[in-house]
């Protein structure tokens, strides 16, 4: 059997790639990671722990594992700052050419001790690590941050760095690759809420995103709201911002779940502190969440009607305009801070990809799936798919698929059966 | 004898500014036990590596302890940097002086950083060597259970080469709930034909466990047909015992749906029937169906009223109208599926509260408050579908005790713990599939059946596991058999076993054992080590912080 | 015998160890008290290491284990917790009302939690030497 066809490319370290790099590996495989970003995890790794005085079953904590190991597992080899260039060949032997942008740090000799950071003259800093949980814990030289790249001499973080890792003579370079299978894994953008005008996002301070949301709790740790000295006593969730609408015709999955789920640790950690969430059809259903949703609906206000509008008063107080069901007509409430639950959005540089490897696309932006076993499979024999780039999913469902994809590569190039005992 | 501790201090390149690596240094070479002392700035790096692995040689150590960063960024590297010097790679200790030490607070910290190093240091001296070997494993799996999710996951697993057996207790494969749509072009009574026929599937049916035992790689089940049991061994089992269904009495408003099925209440799968059987002359002409009003776990009973509610309207043209409270549409396709339905004259009636149902004249009426109308609706249907709740089937329990693995709030597989999604049980090399964990809408339950062939491959595939041996283990002169964590262990690794003339004592599996320790603190008879973790280890820890 | 004030605290290693080590990362700073001891799951604590550790003089000890209901280990997290209250009770019952032993259950992506537990921690111990 032919050494390519025991290596695969998985395109995207998110947590779906992560767990199919992690099953492949597991069953002898060599992967080549590709990420993009100079670190892995994608989305989900900026999601923060939901635990009230029980676990959220939300998977953060899932998503660290599992990104520890990846970084670890001997068989598995992580590019990062890489894009796919080229490719062709035929399942078993593929041919692909990536790219990879110039690393200033050596991430074999780079030990995270941060006097490089220290003594960066620039601010914001050009040489730092992307975030302090980052994986792999590796500074990064941002050349737009730099002052080589302005002409300056400035060779500070390479003469104090103990271990010599910063090398500024460093050019994107290219390498071709042999495998037997890919794996797309490349995942979703967030909806950019300053589409829907209306609701004031990016003017009212007041008025952020489900991820804004999240991103500040897992900084935080603690529920400071941007603007006011006071507290937030009435906070608004508002669904569907991005989904079940006229340019995104599907439920993307996670929103009702990850609203709630916040409300319910807004309401444990502030007790006085009122929740509504405006909703079209409430998703709760799931392995783990019955339980959770019976002990904390009553705690939040459920308003069946989605707001159109939302103002600010004089006060700085939002002013919500919806339609109120129960008593047909329109109302205005006020709230302190609006949280809209975004949706997931098909990746705009899905195109470039789907181009270089032949893949179709759905109509909704997402990679298409070709008719088969499970939703793994594309219209490319020898290439699947992994998350959210196939579709909106959460965590544990990006977790299944990407192993699912896994799968679908071993019953593809074999597994050799040892014999046993 | 003496031991010949090693001491290798790092300033991770002078990141520490906040300790003094020279009186750490002094402190740590004048305690018992310590041979060498080395301060160096790059330890983890390969030239760092490769010095200490001469140093271990040169000075004769026999145990090392570094003082450095956290152990779970460079351990692994250390461990094997112990092993090329000879030395087994378990006995090694760290002081974390970087992560929870020097960065975690202001000022001076090498108290705190020499503390840390004598506890490191306390521990080592008592550290053991464990061992690693090769097990081999059972290539063969086990599926227990007859319908969908059973044969697809068999079929599959045969596909990479591995021998199945399907272990069905009906005298018939396919007969469960659910999963009975013909979708994906999946016809499950060609798949049930394929399954029959593949030379590397063996099906015995009227067959049940009668008990279990062992590890992953190697199971032993004891399996009942005809009156006679067999005892096989596997090295992976998955439990696809599948749901069923019942027609939902509901809360207060709904009459028992049984009785009412002279009067045109029927299920799902009995509607499509009548669309097979009945022509236009005998349709009925207002369908009604019911939607997530008793349970939230609707994906799939949404899927089929709106599937069937499309195939009413196109078969029959009958006016149809769905009563729910919500319609679940995170599934695949299904908002699509929604609008279409509605598209075609379908009407959704939204209620926050459970319909009355009675019965008038014959037929069935059905009355709720709607939400968006503001006002009650009442519909008499000549059919009304009722809505299906899940419910585990009776296997899912005995089998469970049976195994050892816990079950979710509903009386599902498997304990709702996200560390074990998707498809993992509590007990390596066991695992659940489809219907019998939670999962009823056909893309999850196919991503399932992926998932388990996954881990199954990669479990048993490579022909052996490798373990630790012996890292936790049971002093049989001292257990005194109270069978205390034998009941304990989450992970189902322990057993009594003979282990001389008369004795029984409990042996914990290399191959199962999952080392958490939870045994070794609660034998009472303080019978079980656990190499790294034992109690004078821990203790020696704690009689060291000065 | 150990310095007076000192803390100690049981980390399992896949929720409090790696959320100490993280606040490490992110330069959060807690008393320096704390000392920690990792180990493999909250369950292997015992209550012998819970009362060495005060016989040696510790002024409170902490276990940190999995949120409930996402132990990896099943119920070790609430073993652990049943043990610590055994041990909380005990030294109130021989009259000993200046230390303390607690539960904290956390996540491994929580280090604001660590520190809220060390800070807090420290805190019951200061409330504890003021009241009479």
């Amino acid at each position: 059997m032919k050494a390519e066809s025991r290596s695969v490319l998985v395109i995207g370290a998110g947590i779906s790639g992560i767990s199919s790099a992690l099953e492949l590996a597991s069953a002898g495989f060599g992967v080549h990671l590709l990420e993009r970003d100079a670190v892995i995890g994608g989305h989900a790794a900026s999601f923060p722990c939901k635990a009230t005085n029980i676990c959220a079953e939300c998977s953060a904590c899932v998503v660290s594992d599992k990104l520890r190991e990846a970084v670890q597992h001997p068989r598995i080899r992580l590019l990062t700052g890489s894009t796919l260039k080229e490719f062709r060949g035929e399942p078993g032997d593929f041919r692909v050419r990536i790219a990879q942008e110039p690393r200033y740090v050596d991430g074999e000799r780079c030990i995270a001790c941060g006097l490089c950071t220290d003594i960066c003259p620039t601010d914001p800093k050009a040489i730092c690590l992307p975030q302090a949980d980052a994986v792999p814990l590796i500074h990064v030289l941002d050349e737009k941050l730099c002052l080589r790249s302005k002409g300056k001499e400035c060779e500070l973080c390479r003469d104090i760095c103990p271990t010599k890792a910063i090398e500024f003579n460093r050019k994107r370079r290219e390498e071709e690759l042999s495998v037997g299978a890919v794996v797309v894994a490349t995942g979703f953008e967030v909806f950019d809420a300053k589409k829907k005008g209306s609701l004031g996002y990016g003017r009212y301070p007041g008025v952020l995103t489900g991820l804004d949301l999240e991103h500040l709790l897992r900084r935080e740790g603690v529920l400071r709201f941007p603007g006011g000295d006071k507290e937030p006593a009435r906070i608004a969730f508002i669904q569907c911002v991005g989904s079940r609408d006229e340019g995104h015709p599907y439920c993307s999955h996670v929103c009702c779940k990850y609203a709630m789920k916040l409300a319910a640790l807004i309401r444990h950690r502030s007790p006085d502190t009122l929740v509504t969430i405006f909703y079209i059809d409430l998703q709760t259903a799931g392995k783990g969440f019955a339980r959770f949703f019976d002990e904390y609906k009553s705690d939040i206000r459920f308003v069946r009607g989605v707001p159109v509008e939302i103002m600010q008063a004089a006060s700085g107080e939002l002013e919500v305009k919806f339609e109120d069901i129960s008593q047909g007509r329109v109302r205005r409430d006020t709230f302190d801070l609006v949280v809209l639950s975004v949706g997931i959005s098909p990746r705009t540089d899905s195109w470039d990809l789907a181009r270089i490897l032949g893949l179709d696309m759905a109509d909704d932006g997402f990679f298409d799936t070709a008719p088969s076993i499970g939703s793994n499979d594309t219209s490319v024999s020898g290439i699947f798919l992994a998350g959210t780039c196939q579709g909106p999913k959460d965590i544990p469902d990006s977790v299944a698929h990407g192993a699912a994809a896994a799968s679908r590569v071993m019953e593809l190039l074999g597994v050799p059966v040892q014999a046993g005992g | 004898m003496e031991a010949r501790i090693g001491v290798l201090i790092c300033d991770c390149g002078q990141g520490m500014q906040n300790i003094d690596f020279g009186a750490l240094a002094r402190q740590a070479a004048d305690l018992p036990g310590v041979t060498s002392v080395n301060l160096s700035s790059d330890l983890c790096l390969d030239e760092g590596t490769k010095k200490m692995v001469s140093l271990i040689k040169d000075e004769n150590l026999d145990r090392v302890v570094i003082a450095a960063c956290s152990p779970d960024m460079k351990e692994h590297i250390f461990r094997d940097m112990l092993e090329k010097a000879g030395l087994n790679g378990n006995l090694l200790s760290m002081a974390n002086i970087r992560e929870q030490c020097s960065w975690a607070h202001d000022g001076e910290v090498t108290d705190k950083a020499a503390d840390l190093l004598r506890m490191a240091i306390g521990r080592v001296r008592l550290l053991r060597p464990v061992e690693h070997r090769e097990f081999p494993v059972s290539t063969e799996v086990l599926v227990v259970g007859g319908g969908f999710s059973a044969i697809s996951t068999a079929l599959r697993l045969s596909g990479v080469g591995l021998r199945t057996t399907v272990l069905e207790s009906e005298p018939v494969l396919g007969e469960g709930a659910g999963e009975k749509e013909d979708l994906h072009g999946l016809d499950r009574g060609s798949m049930i034909a394929a399954a029959e026929r593949d030379g590397n599937i063996d099906i015995l049916t009227c067959a049940r466990i009668a008990s279990v035992e062992g590890a992953p790689g190697d199971f032993t089940v004891t399996m009942r047909t005809d009156g006679t049991e067999t005892a096989r061994k596997f090295g992976a089992i998955v439990l696809a015992t599948g749901f069923r269904t019942e027609l939902t009495p509901g809360p207060d408003a709904l009459i028992d749906a049984r009785e009412l099925c002279s009067a045109g209440v029927v299920s799902q799968e009995q509607l499509l029937g009548m669309l097979s059987n009945l022509g236009l002359e005998a349709r009925p002409a207002i369908v009604g169906f019911l939607l997530d009003l008793a349970d939230e776990n609707s994906r799939f009973t949404t899927l089929a009223t709106l599937n069937n509610a499309l195939a009413v309207k196109s078969r029959w043209g009958s006016e149809v109208y769905v009563f729910c409270k919500d319609v679940k549409v995170d599934s695949e396709g299904t908002e699509r599926l929604y609008r279409e339905t509605r598209e075609c004259g379908v009407v959704f009636l939204k209620c926050d509260s459970a319909p009355e149902v009675t019965v008038d004249n014959g037929k069935v009426r059905v009355e709720a408050r709607d939400v968006f109308l503001g006002d009650d609706a009442a519909i008499t249907c000549d059919l009304l579908v009722a809505e299906e709740l899940p419910f585990p089937v009776q296997e899912t329990e005995v089998l469970g005790s049976m195994f050892g693995v816990r079950l979710d709030s509903g009386g599902f597989y498997q304990d709702e713990n996200v560390h074990l999604y998707p498809v993992d049980s509590e007990r390596k090399g066991v695992f659940f599939v489809g219907g019998c964990r939670g999962n009823w809408d056909i893309v999850r339950v196919l991503t399932d059946v992926s998932s388990v062939v996954t881990s199954v491959c990669g479990l048993l595939c490579p022909g052996s596991i490798q373990v630790d041996v012996e890292k936790v283990r049971v002093d049989p002169q001292k257990c005194v058999a109270c069978l205390t964590c034998i009941r304990v262990c989450p992970h189902s690794a322990i057993q009594l076993v003979r282990v001389d003339s008369g004795r029984d004592a409990a042996v914990i599996s290399d191959l199962a054992c999952d080392a958490c320790g939870v045994c070794a603190a609660i034998c009472p008879a303080k019978a079980i080590e656990f190499e790294g973790y034992r109690d004078d280890e821990i203790l020696a820890q704690i009689e060291a912080v000065g | 015998m150990m310095m007076d004030g000192i803390i100690v605290a049981f980390c399992c290693e896949r929720s409090g160890y790696p959320a100490a080590d993280l606040a490490g990362r992110l330069r959060l700073h807690y008393p320096e008290n704390l000392r920690v001891i990792r180990v493999p799951c909250a369950g292997r604590v015992d209550v012998i290491h819970i009362m060495k550790a005060f016989e040696m003089g510790a002024s409170a000890v902490v276990v940190l284990g999995c949120e409930e209901g996402a132990c990896h280990h099943m119920t070790g997290n609430t073993r652990a917790r049943e043990r610590v209250r055994y041990c909380d009770t005990m030294l109130r019952e021989v009259g000993i009302e200046k230390r303390t032993a607690v539960m904290v259950n956390i996540s491994p992506n929580a280090p604001h939690k660590f520190v809220t537990a060390a800070v807090e921690t420290s805190k019951i111990l200061e409330d504890l030497r003021e009241a009479r």
